[in-house]
């Protein structure tokens, strides 16, 4: 536990030197601001740029519910640029370790591989999970100030669904790093793979049992209808089955040696 | 149909009403442009390219200076 302590805490200090721990809740809470604004002034930017004549605009559009707007800040800022911008900051992640022998170096010393990458991810997941959880609570601040109020138990459930999504976008992304070498190529395969996850969601009920982006769907529906989807347990434990799938994959990699340093 | 507008139209535009929502969302936007830039010129004697950088960071709006902190410091890093 030790060894998973000192390993978990540099990936902190590294994290401060990048300036990660400033720039990412900043960007997610651009992100969890814009939602909310644009929507709210939505009505009001089409009359005045899209031409005054012939264009009546019905004012009970203008009337959204708060869970609805706070669901689209999941479904369309979280999911898109939020994504890209979580796999970007995360794609050296244990590719720069590799580039630079630092991987080769701690297995020389007595670190077992498994507190090695349960010290990355849990590390880096605890850190975008706080900085997504702040975008989120100020796009529901906003909510409420703009539109009408979210009930909080239904907003805390969304949360914990979403997360569960974020846990395997990050595994996932590690995964990546540690089998390819090159960080466009990381960058590339795990943008394509996931947003692809998210794109296939609502097709097939019996694929969105087995797909990790399903979780963003039923995050979003706790939000607007207010009831966890009856279906909801499979995707978590799919999602969760998807997780240990990857870290397994990434400690077998690792272990093997199959990485070469450059 | 009209399709010029003018400078006068943005009159018809309620400034005052807009002003304290819209705020947070500059003031977010500025503090990153800000922090890209202040690194940028503490490090300017390393890094590669840095008056494309500052264009970047300037004018390519919230994505410039994401771009720079996660492409910019590390290509700089390996010299």
């Amino acid at each position: 536990m030790n060894n998973f302590a000192v390993l978990a805490k540099k990936e902190f200090v590294q994290m401060v030197r990048e300036f990660k721990v400033i720039w990412l809740p900043l960007v997610f809470i651009f992100l969890g601001i814009t939602q909310p604004v644009v929507s709210y002034y939505l009505p009001s930017i089409l009359e005045a740029l899209g031409g005054g004549q012939g264009i009546t605009i019905d004012p009970s559009m203008a009337a959204q519910k708060g869970g609805e707007v706070l669901a689209s800040t999941l479904g369309s800022q979280f999911d898109q640029l939020g994504v890209m911008i979580i796999i970007v900051s995360m794609m050296g992640v244990v590719q720069s370790d590799k580039a630079n022998g630092m991987l080769a170096f701690i297995l020389t010393r007595p670190v077992t591989v498994g507190s090695y990458i349960s010290g990355k991810i849990i590390s880096n997941y605890l850190f975008v999970a706080c900085s997504v959880a702040l975008g989120y609570l100020v796009s529901y601040l906003y909510v409420v100030f703009l539109f009408t109020s979210v009930d909080f138990g239904d907003l805390i459930v969304a949360l914990l669904f979403y997360l569960l999504w974020i846990l395997f976008i990050v595994s996932f992304t590690t995964m990546i790093s540690t089998i390819f070498n090159s960080q466009g190529i990381i960058a590339l395969i795990s943008i394509v793979f996931l947003l692809g996850c998210r794109i296939i969601v609502g097709l097939s009920p019996v694929i969105d049992n087995v797909n990790p982006a399903s979780m963003s769907k039923h995050a979003m529906e706790v939000l607007i209808l207010g009831t966890v989807n009856s279906q909801a347990l499979w995707g978590v434990l799919a999602a969760l089955a998807w997780t240990a799938v990857t870290i397994l994959i990434t400690n077998i990699w690792i272990s093997k040696k199959k990485f070469n340093n450059e | 149909m009209e399709l010029h507008y003018g400078w006068n139209e943005l009159k018809d535009i309620d400034f005052m009403s807009i002003l304290p929502i819209i705020l947070p969302v500059i003031a977010i936007g500025m503090i990153l442009v800000l922090i890209a830039l202040i690194d940028l010129y503490r490090n300017r004697k390393t890094r590669k390219n840095v008056l494309l950088w500052t264009l970047i960071i300037i004018f390519a709006n919230t994505i410039g200076p994401i771009l720079y902190f996660v492409i910019g410091r590390k290509d700089s890093e390996r010299i």
